[in-house]
């Protein structure tokens, strides 16, 4: 059934519909329960998909270009408008600028450190981090603590999961929130044509029925035994093996990830690229019940030939956010999920001698919306080439407030780490309030 | 109102209205280091949430939990103008306004206008806002009163009270200004005004009390029965027949405080697969096994434990403990050039524990390390080891077994450790000198490490150089030529050191009893006492008296009744984690398991680097370094070596885990192998009956029972490929938890 491809359709009619009706491929349990609750229900069960622009995406040819400044600062692209008047972005985002009343762009992050590591960290944790990229994570990634406080909506469904693999130079991860709490690798590429996922496909020469066998073995043995009773260890043992043999021989979670369910045509809107297909994967990952999907995107390194670089990657990153916003617009989730693209740094206004745009700190753009933010606006401004901020510093702190607020996890969260210390979750950062 | 009720409405009554006397009265003096900043310590103001922080809030900043007094004086009567005190007016300055909630104040209402709290910071504004003065008395110490109790079923309760003790001899009660914290809210609860509650629990805990800058700590005992002669007289029994070592009869002195029985010995099975698993990182084989239930000598064990002790696994796998600690990483050498060290490094670790090096003399090496990085290999620790904070928290938690991290940046709030600690013994290696090494490494290797000329360090807020100096040690006297770490080494493995051997004998307990007497193993305090000090006393003297012998301490360990008790619980001990009343079961370690694996399917493992494979049946346990690619290793928790903190080895069960159990290509290999077990089973002239037990034996070191036998039987007969049906017998049994568990 393919009825949300053409047709859009409002909260109200989902209600009258059922799901379904609509063809959603899955049981939407998350907004379902958002829906048979109050508000404030509502806004405890909301999600985060994250675009993350691995390696530095330019500010300048995307959210916040410099038309006026001379040609070595402005780059090869041309602005266009959006549907928000006097926001305008980049020629190559045109799915974006169409649905730029649900996204806002703040032009004004910056934090100061040019080297990718301790500034992934930054932007990943809320603190500055390690100088050398060998060096181990410090602090827990957002993903990892949105997966901590809130957990799966659903119980086997993974809360963080990380398509392809984890990437922001390993500041991706959990540290002292507790492995469990690190994402789960997809490791593959969603538009591979034989995509699978490894950790859930079996080995190619073992069948689901000897893993069902098996499984049904292993129950008898578990109970028979004696040893090591009452132990809690043991219970955790029993939870997680349950949970991972019904992952692997269950439908539910193997469906979650099989996006050759979705409507071909909805794959193509999302576009037939990897970006695109991670996109509409974590869509349905966020319906099934993940809390916080990280799409990385990359390399957006471009020290040299930066256009070269941008014209391969700036359509399908479009695409995939264009789309996606769409989509849930269409499914009435919109307001249940935060969209947020961001990377460790954005680039130098100038552009270099090779053609290339360097690392820049100091003024950099990233791009929020959905879940409840107010969308089709600007937060701060650069200074006529880019490059300082002119208006509303924003600092990566800032930006972890404002998604933990929007997904209604309290600011004065705290974890202790390794040494007993407790630790902020927002590292000092305000609400974006412009924003909420 | 019942009676009890009332006595005990009556008791805080009588409390309070002692505190309230004992307040300073309108005649007393109000002093800001020893009665205003202790205020602001209790109702929160200096917390890490809020003004205590390092960036302040709204543009009030004080120093974290008070400790540094004279930056908060400046704060509260300096800054912004003087805006927050109003001397003509007191009830009208802005520290009072906004900490009552008259003005808007994000932290909300703190103090009751009138209140006694409110009084006291009023007087002191009112007489002009007095500073600290070298003239004023000193806060010396506070002491609890009880400092300790046991509790039992009716007794469920404790007021404290707090007296503060000054240098000129005057004493206080401040049972209302101290902070109180509890190290087990589950067990033990306590009340703003000093008040434990014990609740449906048992167990031991800890109260601590903060007042300005002294702590002190309640000991509390809470019983899981009424102790009664009859459970006294089975102690007393279990004692005798088996109190030989010290160790049992200091365990089993707290079963008896805390009404606790112990769990039956677990057969011999059972404690040929614990020890060869505890000693050796490796699973017995099935002959080991029936070799050792066929023996019929009394002291059977103690000549396992013997045999164990000399074979090279045994070096291996503590080896691989210690490069953990030692933080011997291989990411960051990732060119052949580069990687030698880590090799040499582990070689070395190896070679030490083979030859039961004793343990001062292994630190000593480490520590005092010079020379070239390519020749000396105890130098290669200096290698990740390089920053000041580097330094100061890997000698701290790997061989002092504190935590000083915290005294960075601000005085430890919950130990005596301050910065100047911290920075005192950093300063120990301010003179570390380097020289060559590799510039294109990602991480500089191949150094020569030498005492360099010059050298300090200074404390960050003081701007001040610092001695030299161990924590809570003496300062050291050094001469111009002295290398400042040959004295710390002498002071950390002198025999009236207070740390070093009751660190490593809490360490191997940890290690063999699954948790240790202080716990976490690296996190000794005055508020994380011992749970059972007398034993780890016993424990650290008696490795001092044996000349720093790490195998004698495991011997003494693993003789002991204490250590051979069944892992199944009993009703009084089944939740308890402090008095090792049974083994408490574990997940078998990364690399423990995979080895377990590759042993019992009889398919070694292939384990590759960046410069060759490694030789056909190298075992996990004897790989050099974390950087070994393996999936499995990384999934099962093994650590990347980023701090001495072992904590950082994940053995709690995860998703993942059994997610790699289920579907991971290594096991199915090992499952399907050619030449492994399951081919073996599949092609031998044995019957089934014969083979299932031969599985048991060296899968879980047991024979199976009868109902097992017959499941695993009537599943053999309903295959049709017999390759087949082994590989599933045999997955089905090592993914079982009692395959899983060290039990």
């Amino acid at each position: 059934m393919g009825g949300i491809k053409a047709t859009r359709v409002s909260r109200r009619n989902v209600l009258e519909l059922g799901a379904s009706a609509l063809g959603l491929g899955l049981v939407d349990l998350l907004r379902l329960r958002a829906l048979g609750s109050g508000s404030s229900r509502a806004r405890a069960n909301k999600s985060l998909i994250v675009f993350w622009t691995n390696g530095g995406l330019s500010q300048q040819d995307t959210y916040d270009m410099k038309p006026d400044a001379p040609p070595e600062f402005r780059g090869s692209y041309r602005p266009i408008a959006t549907t928000v008047p006097g926001i305008q972005i980049t020629e190559r985002f045109p799915r974006q600028a169409r649905v730029m009343k649900q996204l806002s762009i703040v032009r004004s992050v910056h934090h100061e450190n040019g080297i990718h590591a301790p500034s992934a960290h930054w932007m990943q944790t809320g603190y500055f981090g390690p100088t050398l990229a060998r060096n181990a994570p410090q602090k827990p990634s957002f993903g990892s603590v949105i997966g901590r406080v809130r957990g799966a909506s659903e119980g086997l469904i993974p809360p963080y999961v990380a398509i392809p693999q984890a990437e922001a130079f390993g500041y991706q991860g959990a540290v002292y929130l507790g492995a469990a709490y690190n994402p789960f690798e997809l490791g593959a590429n969603p538009n591979a044509m034989d995509f699978r996922v490894p950790n859930l496909a079996l080995p190619r020469e073992l069948r689901l029925s000897s893993v069902r066998s098996r499984t049904q073995l292993l129950r008898e043995f578990d109970a028979l035994q004696r040893e090591a009773d009452h132990a809690s260890v043991n219970d955790d043992l029993n939870s997680f093996k349950s949970q991972a043999l019904e992952m692997v021989t269950g439908e539910k979670v193997r469906n979650a990830f099989d996006i050759s369910k979705e409507d071909p045509r909805l794959r193509d809107r999302y576009g037939r690229h990897q970006y695109g297909q991670s996109a509409i994967l974590a869509r349905r990952l966020i319906e099934s019940g993940s809390t916080c999907v990280t799409i990385n995107t990359g390399y957006w390194d471009h020290h040299d030939d930066i256009d070269k670089g941008l014209e391969t990657q700036l359509s399908p990153l479009d695409a995939a956010i264009g789309a996606l916003v769409e989509d849930l617009e269409d499914r009435g989730m919109l307001d249940d999920v935060v969209i947020y693209c961001a990377g460790e740094f954005g680039r130098t206004p100038l552009i270099n001698g090779n053609a290339g745009r360097d690392h820049w700190a100091n003024c950099f753009s990233v791009l929020l919306g959905g879940g409840g933010l107010k969308g089709g606006m600007v937060v701060g401004a650069s200074e006529y080439r880019g490059g300082k901020v002119r208006e509303r510093p924003v600092s990566p702190g800032d930006l972890l407030a404002t998604i933990y607020q929007a997904l209604g996890i309290p600011l004065d969260t705290h974890f202790e780490d390794a040494t007993g210390r407790p630790v902020s979750i927002v590292a000092g950062g305000k609400t974006i309030h412009e924003l909420v | 109102m019942n009676i009890k009720n009332a006595v005990a409405a009556f008791v805080v009554i009588l409390v309070m209205g002692s505190c309230a006397l004992a307040q300073p009265n309108q005649s007393q003096q109000v002093f800001f280091n020893t009665d205003v900043v202790p205020i602001l310590t209790k109702l929160g103001c200096n917390g890490g949430g809020c003004h205590g922080k390092a960036t302040g809030q709204n543009g009030f900043r004080l120093s974290l939990f008070g400790y540094e007094p004279d930056l908060d004086y400046e704060a509260i009567v300096q800054e912004a103008r003087g805006r927050r005190i109003f001397a003509a007016a007191p009830s009208r300055s802005m520290l009072l306004l906004k900490a009552s909630g008259i003005l808007a104040h994000g932290g909300g209402k703190r103090v009751e206008p009138g209140s006694e709290d409110w009084l006291t910071l009023s007087r002191w504004i009112e007489d002009g806002a007095r500073p600290a003065l070298s003239m004023d008395p000193v806060l010396t110490r506070v002491s609890v009163s009880p400092d300790r109790r046991t509790f039992d079923v009716e007794a469920r309760r404790q007021p404290l009270q707090i007296t503060a003790h000054f240098s000129n001899g005057a004493t206080r009660d401040v049972t209302r200004q101290a902070v109180y914290q509890s190290n087990d809210p589950e067990l033990a609860e306590i009340s703003d005004a000093g008040i434990v509650q014990v609740k449906n629990r048992s167990g031991l805990f800890t109260v601590m009390v903060r007042y300005a800058d002294q702590i002190s700590v309640f000991q509390g005992t809470a019983p899981h029965t009424k102790v009664t002669n009859a459970h006294a007289a089975s102690l007393v029994a279990w004692e005798k027949a088996n109190g030989r070592s010290f160790v049992d009869r200091h365990v089993a002195g707290r079963w008896k405080q805390l009404g606790i029985l112990p769990s039956l010995p677990a057969d011999d099975g059972a404690m040929i697969r614990r020890l060869s698993l505890d000693i050796c990182g490796t699973l017995p084989t099935a002959t080991e096994v029936n070799e050792y239930l066929a023996d019929a000598q009394t002291d059977k064990r103690a000549r396992l434990i013997d045999r164990l002790l000399d074979r090279p696994e045994y070096a291996s796998y503590f080896s691989l403990k210690w490069a953990d600690i030692l933080r011997n990483r291989g990411r960051g050498y990732s060119t052949s050039q580069q990687r030698p060290g880590t090799a040499l490094f582990a070689g070395w670790i190896r070679d030490s524990i083979a030859a039961n090096v004793p343990y001062d003399r292994f630190v000593t090496e480490i520590l005092t390390a010079v020379g070239s990085q390519e020749t000396n290999p105890p130098a290669v620790w200096y290698r990740t080891v390089r920053t000041t904070s580097d330094y100061v928290e890997s000698i701290a938690q790997a061989f002092l077994g504190i935590r000083i991290q915290c005294a960075q940046c601000h005085h430890h709030p919950a130990e005596r450790w301050s910065q100047a600690d911290y920075y005192q013994l950093a300063a120990v290696f301010a003179r570390v000198g380097r020289r060559g090494g590799f510039s294109d490494a990602e991480v500089p290797t191949s150094e020569t490490i030498y005492l360099a000329e010059e050298g300090v360090v200074v404390h960050p807020r003081t701007g001040q150089t610092m001695q030299p100096r161990a924590p809570g040690g003496p300062e050291f006297k050094l001469g111009r030529y002295d290398d400042p770490r040959r004295s710390l080494a002498r002071w950390m493995t002198s025999p009236e050191n207070p740390y070093v051997a009751r660190t490593m004998a809490n360490r191997m307990w940890g290690h063999f009893l699954g948790r240790g007497v202080i716990h976490p193993i690296d996190d000794a305090r005055s508020t994380n006492p011992p749970s059972n000090p007398e034993l780890l006393d016993a424990l650290a003297r008696d490795f001092v008296d044996h000349k720093f012998d790490v195998k004698h301490l495991i011997r003494t360990i693993c003789n002991s009744s204490t250590y051979a008790l069944s892992s199944r619980s009993n009703e009084s001990n089944q939740d308890d984690l402090q008095s090792f009343a049974r083994y408490y079961p574990r997940r078998l370690s990364a690399e423990v398991l995979l080895d377990a694996m590759s042993q019992v399917l009889q398919t070694p493992t292939k384990f590759r680097s960046v410069s060759g494979d490694f030789p056909p049946g190298t075992r996990a346990i004897e790989l050099p370094d974390e950087a070994v690619p393996s999936n499995f290793l990384d999934v099962f928790g093994r650590p990347l070596r980023n701090s001495a903190c072992e904590c950082e080895r994940v053995d709690s069960p995860a998703l993942g885990q059994t997610l790699a159990l289920v579907s991971s290509p290594e096991i199915q290999e090992k499952l399907v192998a050619d030449k492994g077990l399951a081919a073996r089973l599949a092609t031998n002239m044995k019957s089934d009956a014969e083979n299932v037990r031969e599985i048991f034996m060296a899968v879980l070191a047991r024979s199976p029972r009868p109902r097992e036998q017959i499941v695993a039987l009537s599943f053999l007969e309903s295959q049709k490929d017999r390759k087949d049906a082994y590989a599933s017998l045999l997955w089905s049994l090592v993914a079982t938890n009692e395959f899983l568990l060290n039990h």
